[in-house]
């Protein structure tokens, strides 16, 4: 296994001479691509060994590509690990695992304290996959946590890989617009994930992830960030034509998928106005702004926090009852 | 490396297949008399229809890259036909067929072979299972290395595609599907929605597209539209 990775990525002639012997060049062949040419490579699938830790490894892939079926307790729509993290969180750009993985632990903002990579991964389940976060410890991310970990082989940690994250936008020449938005969507994105934003299905499975509706991420999900999207879009959007839309137009697509229904933020107060100041008060977040006519994160239009298949909920060890 | 998930895989793969409804709008039965009429005698005195090569049950000819049309979306077999008339779509033996038909003639003949159901393949010789195991990959995993989704993300893990945007690729013919990357790659098939699949194919190696072909058509095509189940007056 240790030598396994580094003869793989050497017989594909990817280990750059001299430097740093973890960096490797991609084929990144869209040259108005934002994504760092050089960046690291993580280990193929054939050099997951055949051990009880490859084995742990496997199951964290099964559940990163297919969450709703091999971690069904924990999420509450529609999503995939795999529809943001893309190539199942090997491509640099698309906030890989291996860049993710050697960031950790680190503190946050978001909850102000240091978090290890197992947290951080709760915060998935919680928010971007409108579900409820695992116990520390679940086998659910030790096996999230393993397969990671591989995919980090041979990685330095505490360096901020290139190709970590998604990659940073300039901001846009004219302010984001909402309907410029609505337009770019139109002509560049409803062809798949359909023209309401609730994705599109074939036989019976998700194929076009919901970007917006009660089978989306919540409030509380990074990708509800203005800029995290436009970052995302910009470097990976279209499927396939990543850079093949302006700095402008992934700002103003970005605002327009981010102002719409959404799940509630877990978080929520009770209060919209309250909710907001305390969690979205930036400009990036539309949360709690009138749009259309309405109020985003208005309880009266917004689809529950935290839904998880009465199913796989009833699977779920029964909580203790208290009468 | 398929191993137990690999069969999963194929087991939730015809699972799939099995669940698929038609959600395509059905058609209503005047096309698709109407298109059976013009697959059997095309439209033209002298001329052949579409199932001298397609066959009447749709079936194509697998083996020489004809692809097969039955069950494939209504809109998707449209708007290829439009394309292939308009020229967008470049193929020499399609184009004088497809202008033969005006804009009502395509609809109903794309009613017609989108109504039909899937014909049992013909038994073939199962391509070699290393190069199925690189099909899968590609076909599920894509390659992060080559900075390239995989094939499932818009055509769906089972192959059955999406509406008029990706087509159903389970079970259609390998050579056809070959054929189509390789124009590609080539940049010689650049149809409106061809920039993805440019895209795409650019960074398959001719290998990797024998590889993909060979794991697509193995996959179990969809099963009937349930528009066929009735019998139409011959």
């Amino acid at each position: 296994m240790k030598g396994a990775v580094p003869t793989v990525l050497l017989a594909t002639g990817l280990i750059v001479g001299g430097g740093a012997a973890w960096l490797a060049t991609s084929h990144h062949s869209a040259s108005r691509s934002p994504v760092p040419a050089e960046h690291f490579m993580p280990p193929p699938d054939s050099a997951i060994p055949k051990t009880p830790f490859g084995d742990e490894v496997r199951r964290g892939e099964h559940i990163f590509r297919e969450p709703a079926i091999y971690a069904s307790a924990f999420v509450g729509n529609q999503l995939r690990c795999s529809n943001c993290h893309l190539s199942a969180g090997r491509l640099a750009g698309a906030s890989p695992m291996w860049g993710a993985y050697v960031a950790y632990p680190a503190y946050r903002s978001k909850n102000g304290h240091v978090n290890s990579f197992e947290e951080r991964l709760q915060g998935c389940f919680r928010f971007s996959m409108n579900g409820k976060a695992p116990k520390l410890g679940d086998p659910t991310l030790v096996s999230l946590e393993s397969y990671a970990f591989f995919l980090a082989h041979g990685a330095p940690t505490g360096v901020d890989l290139p190709g970590r994250g998604f990659p940073k936008l300039p901001k846009p020449p004219v302010a984001a617009d909402y309907q410029r938005g609505a337009q770019v969507y139109a002509e560049n994105c409803a062809s798949c994930h359909g023209r309401d934003g609730l994705g599109q299905s074939s036989g019976g499975r998700v194929v076009f992830p919901a970007l917006w509706g009660a089978q989306s991420f919540n409030w509380g999900a990074g990708m509800g960030s203005i800029k995290n999207a436009a970052e995302f879009i910009r470097a990976n959007m279209p499927l396939g034509l990543g850079g093949s839309l302006s700095v402008q137009q992934a700002w103003d697509v970005a605002t327009y998928m981010d102002s719409q229904v959404r799940p509630q933020d877990p978080r929520f107060t009770g209060d919209v106005a309250a909710t907001r100041k305390k969690f979205h008060n930036n400009a990036n977040s539309m949360y709690g702004l009138t749009v259309n006519g309405g109020v985003l994160g208005d309880p009266a239009m917004t689809p529950p926090a935290g839904t998880i298949p009465v199913a796989a909920s009833s699977a779920a060890p029964a909580p203790v009852q208290s009468e | 490396m398929v191993g137990a998930f690999g069969v999963h895989r194929l087991a939730l793969s015809l699972m799939g297949a099995l669940i698929a409804g038609n959600t395509q709008a059905l058609a209503d039965d005047a096309d698709v008399l109407a298109g059976r009429r013009i697959a059997q005698q095309g439209v033209l005195a002298g001329h052949v229809g579409c199932a001298a090569c397609h066959l009447e049950n749709g079936a194509g000819q697998p083996d020489v890259g004809i692809p097969r049309l039955a069950g494939l979306h209504l809109d998707y077999l449209d708007q290829q036909l439009s394309y292939f008339a308009s020229g967008q779509r470049q193929n020499a033996v399609m184009r004088p067929y497809a202008r033969m038909l005006d804009a009502r003639q395509r609809q109903q003949v794309a009613a017609y072979y989108a109504s039909l159901a899937v014909p049992r393949p013909v038994e073939a010789d199962a391509p070699p299972l290393p190069l199925l195991e690189q099909g899968q990959r590609i076909v599920e995993y894509g390659s992060a290395d080559a900075d390239m989704p995989s094939c499932s993300q818009c055509h769906g893990v089972s192959g059955l595609g999406v509406g008029d945007f990706s087509p159903a690729l389970a079970g259609q013919s390998a050579a056809y599907i070959a054929q189509q990357l390789t124009d590609w790659h080539d940049g010689s098939r650049r149809d409106p929605k061809g920039i993805f699949m440019q895209a795409e194919a650019l960074r398959l190696s001719h290998n990797d597209i024998a590889a993909v072909a060979a794991y697509l058509a193995a996959l179990p095509a969809p099963v009937s539209p349930v528009s066929v189940q009735k019998d139409l007056p011959r």
